[in-house]
């Protein structure tokens, strides 16, 4: 018998009973629809979480900060527990005992972002680049207008930041002595007009760290007005009016002996006063503008968001570490690029091991996964469920099948067919129905993959101002392939029986019957 | 010797409900040779018959058909003997009524392997040697007695067997298209020189078409070995 006869002759049958294989059919489709969708969210979230993580460089993002390190030695049999009671209880108080004092006992060490750890994590391999994060307070002066300010380390990790100068220009190099400014800031301190912001380039602020950066103190009070319902404007004004009282008394309505007083109260409060730690003077180079909605609305925002000041990184980091309190306590964080997203883990681990903490998109995607991984696995369920209820729907349609076609089996035997032949038909018969069912199903779930992705899109757009990029069904060839396997096999299999008892048809009865 | 059966026996049925069917058939025919067997319901012929046409195994006994020994043969070759060197008519005709008359005399030359465009010129041929050229896509339910009877006759004889088996194919026919069938058989029987095992009732017709008539009773043959 001919290969294309042991296809043509089950198409036949099939062909015959059209209702009856349409609706055989319509329950492998359903299977197979549920599987299709199934596997292709499974991965299509997959493929969406690493497409929106990999943005600016976020997958392949370590950010290391300083741990403290507990006394690991000390285990709970060192703690004694005084007192009559059962021994259960005395466990039970001893092993609580025991952890508190691991965790917050004499014994903790700090373990520091300073200058030597930074070069062992710059080492690690698989890191690519390593950048270290300096921020904080500190006074700024331009001119003789001294300000509270933050400063931020930077902004040469993140090429988009260019397109933020709104005056000059950014950084050349990590280690320039430059700075910027940001538009609010210079808003703030009286840079109000356009050509301000022009004319404030290439002049020097000075920069000051100080231990508390407070400033000279009044006890400034505005007649009916608590301190703290004024909010964060009217304690700025309060504040800069501190910063300026010393340099325009002249200018008040005051006697001379009115004035002496005063200067002579601000001596002592200057002495008191915390003096600068370290004072250097950078160029102003520029002036940026705050992040715009659109930008914000990217899932993973660069640095620096909010800050006033921003130095070149290297700049930056010398200019902390010039402070001994920071030399000792360290920098507040770093950020290792790993080369590749799939190293990330392991520099995860060395970094840990260091006894440094580690923070990474990697262990959000981590966790994550069980997330889908549930959702995955009960929809894996369901498809499973509409596959066995299709099959066993097909075993009893083609038992049927063998029974009412038992004369045509009879006379196919006495012309010539073999037991082979049958169990062939039948289970062609199956796998053709699975074929096509598994093929419509994938069809079907590619088809509603559209509206399904421009829904979610859109929901997540509501909910979570979040522009997805790409589509969170995904049709890769291996899931063709598994459908179709699943499909084509669960129908084989449902099919071997009835397939079994055809060819156990006895010819001279089945020819007998009328 | 077209057909050599020795104590052939064939029991039904389970242990202390068995049926003997035939109870030591011993016949033989020669090639060419017209046999017909003749005997009331229920003595034999038909399963002598069905074993001669390898659709069933004797319970006992040798039997051999077209030089083959049958109990020799496995089930494949046993059904590539049923597709090449027998060809069997049933008196009800035992056409596949989903299928047209030419795809049911395809169907031998199907499982005997045949190409597709080969087994419908064949099929084609035959199926205007008994009449029926003007008939081809037509099935069963649409012909009359006649005419399905001829599909039938097309279809046994269209691999050109050595030995042809006919179980009563003019029982359900008048008498005027059972001698057009009859004539059918007859023709290719002659013109193949093939060996015609004819089972009836019909004492008349066993003596116009064969050379021999054996007589079974209750699953013996009484005359004509």
């Amino acid at each position: 018998m001919q290969w294309i006869d042991l296809l043509r002759l089950p198409l036949a049958a099939l062909a015959q009973q059209k209702m009856r294989t349409c609706l055989t059919t319509l329950g492998v489709v359903f299977g197979a629809f549920v599987l299709a969708a199934s596997l292709s969210i499974n991965e299509g979230v997959q493929q969406t979480i690493e497409r929106e993580s990999s943005k600016g460089n976020i997958a392949r993002k370590v950010t290391v900060s300083p741990r403290w390190r507990g006394n690991d030695n000390k285990t709970k049999d060192d703690v004694k527990v005084a007192g009559r009671m059962s021994p259960d209880r005395r466990e039970r108080i001893r092993k609580i005992l025991a952890e508190r004092s691991r965790q917050g006992g004499s014994g903790q060490e700090h373990i520091a972002l300073t200058r030597d750890r930074l070069d062992t994590l710059s080492r690690i391999p698989h890191v690519a680049q390593m950048v270290p994060i300096v921020g904080g307070a500190v006074v700024a002066t331009l001119g003789n207008r001294p300000e509270e300010a933050s400063v931020s380390s930077g902004a040469g990790e993140d090429p988009g930041f260019c397109k933020r100068i709104v005056a000059g220009r950014a950084f050349d190099s990590e280690d320039e002595r430059s700075i910027l400014l940001s538009e609010m800031f210079a808003h703030r301190i009286g840079l109000v007009d356009d050509v301000d912001l022009d004319q404030v380039i290439g002049k020097p602020l000075r920069v000051e760290i100080r231990r508390q950066v407070n400033g000279p103190s009044f006890n400034v009070s505005l007649v009916d007005r608590a301190k703290a319902g004024g909010g964060k404007d009217e304690d700025s004004a309060l504040r800069q009016l501190a910063w300026q009282i010393p340099g325009a008394l002249d200018r008040l309505s005051l006697t001379d002996e009115e004035i002496a007083a005063l200067r002579k109260a601000i001596r002592q409060e200057s002495t008191q006063s915390d003096p600068a730690l370290v004072v250097d003077d950078f160029r102003v180079i520029g002036v940026f503008r705050e992040l715009t909605d659109d930008e914000k609305k990217e899932a993973w925002s660069q640095f620096p968001a909010h800050t006033d000041l921003v130095l070149p990184r290297q700049t930056a980091v010398d200019l902390a570490l010039r402070d001994p309190v920071w030399r000792e306590d360290g920098i507040v964080q770093t950020v290792l690029f790993v080369d590749d997203m799939r190293n990330v883990k392991e520099v995860v681990d060395k970094v840990e091991a260091l006894g440094l903490g580690t923070r990474s998109i990697v262990e959000m995607i981590e966790r994550e996964r069980l997330t889908y991984l549930l959702i995955f696995g009960g929809m894996t369920c369901v498809a499973g469920i509409a596959l066995l209820v299709s099959a066993l729907g097909i075993a009893n349609t083609m038992l049927m099948s063998v029974l009412e076609r038992r004369r045509e089996i009879g006379i196919m035997k006495a012309v010539g067919a073999t037991n082979w032949h049958l169990q062939a038909f039948f289970v062609i018969e199956g796998a053709l129905i699975g074929l096509t069912g598994g093929s419509l199903g994938l069809l079907l779930a590619w088809s509603v993959s559209f509206p399904g992705d421009a829904w979610v899109h859109s929901m997540v757009h509501k909910d979570m101002k979040i522009y997805l990029s790409g589509s969170i069904f995904a049709f890769p060839n291996w899931i063709a392939a598994t459908v179709l396997l699943f499909t084509v096999g669960a129908t084989i299999l449902a099919a071997l029986y009835p397939a079994r008892r055809a060819a156990m048809v006895d010819p001279v009865s089945a020819l007998r019957h009328d | 010797m077209a057909i050599r059966a020795v104590e052939v026996r064939k029991v039904y049925g389970a242990k202390g409900a068995q049926v003997e069917a035939l109870r030591g058939i011993s016949i033989e025919v020669a090639e060419g040779e017209r046999v017909a067997l003749l005997g009331k319901s229920g003595s034999g012929k038909s399963t002598l018959l069905n074993l001669l046409g390898g659709l069933d195994r004797p319970s006992s006994g040798q039997l051999s058909v077209g030089g083959r020994d049958l109990d020799q043969l496995s089930m494949r070759e046993m059904a590539r003997f049923r597709s090449t060197t027998v060809g069997m008519i049933f008196q009800s005709f035992n056409l596949i009524a989903s299928r047209t008359a030419v795809e049911n005399v395809e169907l031998p030359m199907v499982f005997a392997g045949r190409s597709r465009r080969d087994r419908l010129a064949a099929a084609r041929q035959a199926l205007e040697a008994v009449g029926l050229g003007a008939r081809l896509n037509h099935r069963s339910h649409e012909m009359s007695g006649g005419e399905s009877q001829r599909v039938a006759v097309a279809r046994a004889l269209v691999n050109r067997p050595r030995v042809v088996l006919a179980d009563e194919p003019t029982g359900n026919l008048d008498s005027h298209t059972a001698r057009h069938v009859m004539d059918l058989i007859l023709d290719h029987v002659r013109e193949h020189a093939a060996t015609l095992v004819l089972v009836t009732h019909d004492e008349e017709l066993a003596a116009t078409c064969t050379d021999r008539v054996v007589r079974l009773v209750d699953g013996q043959i009484i005359d004509g070995v």
